[in-house]
């Protein structure tokens, strides 16, 4: 199957050969050994398993059933019962939107007396835009979006929020996944007059982004956008750990440094674009403001030349002065765009240093999988990301759809088919069950890339509807401690975003408005202080903005929000596969002690009302989908049985700390 | 072997994922079976250790080696020239053809019984000198301050890897159970170029991170009560955030017993991290000593007593700051170097000997190691006439206590301090050296991240023997 993808790519290569001339690094040879690891194999066209008994007839609701219960009997286990339908729709609400349900939609659900109410509660699910929020943040953090240039200056960059934005409505539309990633790749190339192609190209700039003070170096600045650009790749949409093979040959794969910098040869002609959105007013206003600190600076710069020792030092204050006085920029979408008389010669460069540069290469997809010597690309090719992108997103490239249902499946069932999402070579594990994702990446690709269709066919399984504890629980967690073969559903403590976005539903304060600038929340001064430019964080001023998705708060790279930061959160600097669930005391001292859950608490508090029992149920409903038991209740009611006027809010607080809150079953 | 990013949660994960699990919670008996052990509990080193803690003076900025500690009379000879070829090159930020060298304007004289050759600009850290492992051929690979910072602290000229104190804590855990392991007191003027990424725990588990006491009211986030909380009304709340938790159990739950012995953890944090702040049990002699309550040495005096006060108390690895905020509040001497120079060593000098010898009268030394430098030296020409650049290729950081050899200066720049030509140590071969020390072997202190098995010497350093006892 492999081999149409070759054929196409030799087509397109046919043109102009550049590699004969001596000064070209040769291109890399392969094994029969090293193309034979599984991931680079075509996938198998594999049908579900046959099991006809009666209980397996019973279990198996959708083809993955089948998948996984030949798994479980392979291991001698047996799936759990089915979870009850308050723990259903909380864990289903949670999986698609990051928010609980009301207690209204809990109480319809449970009632619900049409057999396909599960099937259409998932339906309303996948339809409502709170969809795309929550599985957004999943895509931005696998690309590692921020909204600053990280490092000194930490520059922000007010325009990409609109990439945020853009991966949220692509979502919402269920846009084909080889859409969406040729988008990101290559929207400018597409069609440089569209907006949203222009907006998803800003894909290519999401790395952190060195600038320096004084005489900036050219040359390694651009090899480090250029080694952003390149390894994205590799982590995100191929599961390959190019970026090992910057320095030299991958040490555990058949990845050789020429293919590390022909992968970085699609990008050599790629350079940033700010394309202005910004009125003619507006325009005209920044110019005015610009006009004579440009021309003061062009005047000091060719004063430079010249100047003494003393002046020297002067104008370098003057010049860090006007730095510092530089207006926002005028709103642009974030893009990139192909300056071919700028073009980046790509060279192999020794230990990776810009400054030991070895024999040239043009561009090229990783040899391991093409034909031996399948030629390169001069890097002069017109188009050349599209080119990238139409290898990475050809049907028949082993590496994509299988990288991404990896990816929905984890994000479901809470432990990924490969368990290292973004590494699918030697180093990462093999698939639990590599049937099934062969499977579920040809259902994928047939169904032409499509999300919902993928997500409705896990999410109405048996294997995700059973209850977070089995009945052999003991006896099945010796034999499999990590549940790989998903003998019970996975039990979840929220991600950060959830937590936070879940105190300010529970507590009436949620603003559900979508999309737009990002918020800049009130934070303690101290945080802002450890900032080389303070005066970037400037706090939204309209309050009722703190009170939206966590989704639309500024994610800076030098700031991350204490809140978000113990609650296992990326630095956004690296690709993150999947984030870590720990548990450790400063959770406890944010939850217990930070503003956000105190404030909220409060709130949740002042939406109590009636008696004692009634406020204490009311508050067990929103807060965990469920009422408490009676000991819970007990407990609770005895807690607020108290004149302190602080009660009932450190009630509210005790539950935003409890388990029953923080994990979904 | 998964990495990180795996997210099956057995029991046994937990159980390494929590805080500290350190039993007699009253929650314990849940356990009984199989006694929880947190990642930040102590470990055992990989082989028998002689320092068990670091405490790391960054003077961020870089401050100058040819005013601190390594003499170069042929600068003073050569000023207002150009460098001689002779020399070679190298990449600065500022610094051009046309700069001229510029002689210093300290003076440097023997001390200890070492003799070693310290400047007038340190008059304390000349005390100490007979402690002191100077490194005068230490070099990095960048010349900007933020690279140059995360390689200093983490190995890697990107951010986004662990840093020294999050792979340290990450290796041997912790001895105190109510203080974080890795603590970083910045200074109270800002942060340095490299901002908060820089002493992060990368793609470690966040219980890695470090915990920032700060300047201010504040000094730790959410240690304190929200206004109108009695500590008694918090301990009643965290009874009931208990008792709700135990009344939903359904038998054993390793992970839920973690989160309750993080909030007792927490409780315990609350009570005894204020104490560490509190300085009025210390005898003033001490105070005196590290020059708290005088103007230009209170603020670093009382982070480096603080600094001593948590190793003590079984921190792992303690960060104190000098600098940061911009150029003239840190190091980073691109004009006047005498009069940033001679501010900064006012401020630092006294309260940075007053730590060794603190250390040293307690015992506290031998196992101790302390760490002075920043991400680079300055350079030989002057920038901007009296000052002068970042500089990579040669520069001093110094080692006291942990094993480390006292009184001697390895290594050395050429005649003009431009290159690290004799035993060029690498902060890698730093990184190894200090982890060596600590009993950890550089390939074992790995963590898989994306089909690599990362470390902190990123490749393999040189463990620099010469320098150890």
């Amino acid at each position: 199957m492999l081999h149409l993808t070759i054929r196409k790519f030799c087509a397109l290569s046919v043109a102009a050969v550049v590699w004969a001339a001596p000064d070209i690094a040769p291109l890399g040879k392969y094994t029969a050994a090293e193309r034979r690891h599984w991931a680079f194999q075509p996938r198998a066209d594999v049908a579900p398993p046959v099991l006809t008994d009666a209980a397996a007839k019973a279990w198996i609701r959708t083809p993955v059933d089948a998948f996984v219960l030949a798994g479980l009997r392979k291991a001698e286990l047996t799936p759990a019962p089915e979870a009850d339908r308050a723990t259903l729709i909380r864990r289903v609400t949670y999986n698609l939107h990051g928010l609980p349900p009301t207690p209204e939609e809990i109480a319809a659900f449970v009632e619900d007396k049409d057999p396909k109410a599960y099937e259409k509660l998932v339906d309303r699910l996948l339809e409502s835009p709170r969809y795309g929020e929550q599985w957004a943040r999943h895509w931005l953090d696998v690309v590692r979006f921020a909204e600053s240039d990280g490092y000194e200056y930490d520059t922000h960059r007010p325009d990409a929020y609109r990439f945020r934005d853009y991966v949220i409505a692509s979502l919402n539309a269920d846009k084909p996944y080889d859409v969406f990633l040729k988008e990101q790749l290559a929207g400018d190339e597409m069609d440089p007059k569209n907006d949203t192609l222009l907006v998803a190209s800003g894909f290519n700039r999401l790395g952190p982004l060195r600038k320096n003070a004084g005489n900036q170096d050219v040359a390694s600045s651009r090899t480090e956008v250029l080694t952003e650009m390149a390894n994205i790749v590799g982590a995100s949409m191929l599961g390959m750990t190019m970026g090992c093979a910057r320095c030299h040959d991958h040490k555990f794969d058949p990845i050789r440094q020429s293919d590390y910098y022909r992968l970085q040869g699609y990008f050599a002609q790629t350079h940033a674009s700010d394309v202005i959105i910004a009125t003619a007013e507006e325009q005209a206003k920044y110019k005015a403001t610009m006009e004579p600190l440009e021309s003061e600076m062009r005047k000091l710069r060719f004063a430079m030349r010249r100047a003494s020792e003393e002046d020297k030092g002067k104008i370098l204050t003057r010049l860090e002065e006007i730095d510092g006085q530089i207006p926002p920029p005028l709103t642009a979408m974030y893009a990139v765009k192909n300056e071919p008389k700028e073009m980046t010669p790509i060279h192999m460069l020794e230990r990776g240093d810009y400054r030991n540069k070895g024999a040239k290469v043009g561009m090229r997809p990783p040899g391991v999988l093409l034909p031996e010597e399948a030629a390169e690309l001069p890097l002069e090719t017109e188009k050349p990301r599209t080119r990238l992108a139409e290898w990475i997103t050809d049907p028949q490239n082993p590496l994509t759809a299988r990288v991404m249902v990896n990816r929905i499946w984890g994000y479901h069932f809470g432990r990924n088919l490969v368990t290292t999402p973004n590494d699918f070579g030697r180093m990462g594990t093999r698939p639990s069950h590599p049937e099934l994702l062969d499977w579920l990446a040809n259902a994928y690709v047939k169904n032409g890339w499509r999300m919902k269709p993928l997500h409705r066919m896990m999410l109405l399984s048996s294997a995700y509807r059973q209850a977070s504890r089995s009945p052999n629980e003991k006896l099945f967690a010796e034999k499999d401690p990590d549940n790989k073969w998903y003998w019970k559903a996975n039990r979840r403590r929220l991600a950060a975003e959830e937590i936070r976005d879940t105190m300010l539903a529970v507590s009436g304060r949620l603003n559900p408005k979508a999309g737009g600038p990002s918020v800049m929340l009130k934070i303690d001064e101290e945080l802002i202080k450890d900032l080389k430019r303070p005066q970037y964080w400037v706090t939204t001023r309209d309050r009722g903005e703190h009170d939206r998705r966590t989704i639309y708060m500024i994610y800076k790279r030098n700031l991350i929000l204490p809140f978000m930061q113990v609650f296992d959160s990326p630095d956004t600097l690296l690709s993150c596969a999947r984030r870590d669930q720990s548990t450790h005391a400063p959770q406890a001292l944010e939850l217990l002690n930070g503003t956000v859950s105190n404030d909220l608490a409060g709130a949740l508090a002042k939406r109590l009302q009636g008696t004692a029992r009634e406020k204490v149920d009311y508050a067990w409903r929103l807060a965990t989908g469920r009422l408490p038991n009676e000991r819970e209740r007990a407990l609770s009611m005895k807690y607020i049985d108290d004149p302190d006027p602080v009660a009932l809010t450190e009630f509210a607080l005790s539950l935003f700390n409890s388990n029953a809150f923080l994990y979904v079953n | 072997m998964p990495e990180h990013i795996r997210f099956a949660r057995n029991r046994r994960e937990f159980l390494t994922d929590c805080f500290c699990g350190f039993g007699a919670m009253g929650f314990s008996s849940l356990l009984a079976a199989e006694a929880p052990k947190s990642p930040l509990a102590p470990k055992e080193p990989h082989f028998p250790a002689k320092a068990k803690r670091i405490i790391f003076l960054f003077q961020a900025g870089g401050p100058s080696h040819l005013e601190t500690f390594d003499p170069k009379p042929l600068l003073n000879q050569l000023h207002g020239q150009k460098r001689p070829d002779t020399f070679g090159k190298v990449e600065y930020q500022n610094v051009n053809q046309n700069s001229r060298i510029l002689g210093t304007k300290r003076t440097f004289a023997k001390y200890g019984k070492s003799g070693l050759e310290i400047s007038d600009l340190l008059p304390h850290q000349a005390q100490i000198a007979d402690d002191l492992c100077v490194i005068r051929s230490m070099h990095g690979d960048m010349v900007v301050h933020s690279a140059a910072q995360y390689q200093m602290m983490s190995g890697r000229v990107i951010p986004g890897f662990p840093s020294m104190g999050s792979w340290v804590t990450y290796g041997l855990g912790t001895q105190s159970d109510s203080l974080p392991a890795y603590v970083v007191m910045p200074d109270p003027n800002g942060a340095p170029e490299a901002g908060q990424p820089v002493y992060t725990n990368g793609f470690l588990p966040a219980v890695y991170q470090p915990a920032m006491f700060r300047a201010g009211k504040r000094p730790v986030l959410n240690l304190e009560v929200p206004k109108g909380i009695s500590m008694e009304r918090r301990r009643k709340t965290i009874d009931l955030i208990r008792q709700l938790n135990e009344a939903n159990l359904l038998g054993e739950d390793a992970e839920f017993s973690a989160r309750m012995s993080a909030y007792d953890t927490a409780f315990k944090m609350q009570t005894e991290a204020p104490e560490i702040f509190d300085l009025s049990n210390e005898p003033q002699e001490t105070l005196d000593l590290y020059g708290v309550g005088k103007a230009d040495t209170d603020d670093y005096g009382r982070r480096c007593l603080m600094a001593r006060r948590l190793v003590e108390k079984g921190v792992r690895f303690v960060c104190v700051v000098a600098g940061g905020g911009g150029a003239e509040t840190e190091w980073d001497a691109h004009s006047d170097i005498e009069k940033n120079h001679l501010r900064m060593a006012r401020l630092t000098d006294q309260p940075t000997a007053a730590l060794v010898k603190d250390l040293k009268r307690r015992g506290l030394l031998e196992d101790t190691i302390v760490l002075w430098g920043g991400e680079f030296g300055r350079s030989p020409e002057s920038e901007r006439g009296s000052g002068r650049d970042h500089h990579n290729t040669g520069f001093t950081m110094w080692v006291a206590g942990g094993g480390f050899k006292g009184g001697m200066a390895y290594g050395a720049t050429d005649d003009i301090g431009l290159k690290a030509t004799v035993n060029p140590v690498h902060f890698r071969d730093l990184h190894a050296t200090l982890i060596h020390q600590l009993g950890l072997q550089q390939d074992r202190l790995s963590y898989l991240h994306q089909g690599r098995r990362e470390r902190l010497t990123e490749v393999h350093g040189t463990i620099l023997k010469d320098l150890l006892v």
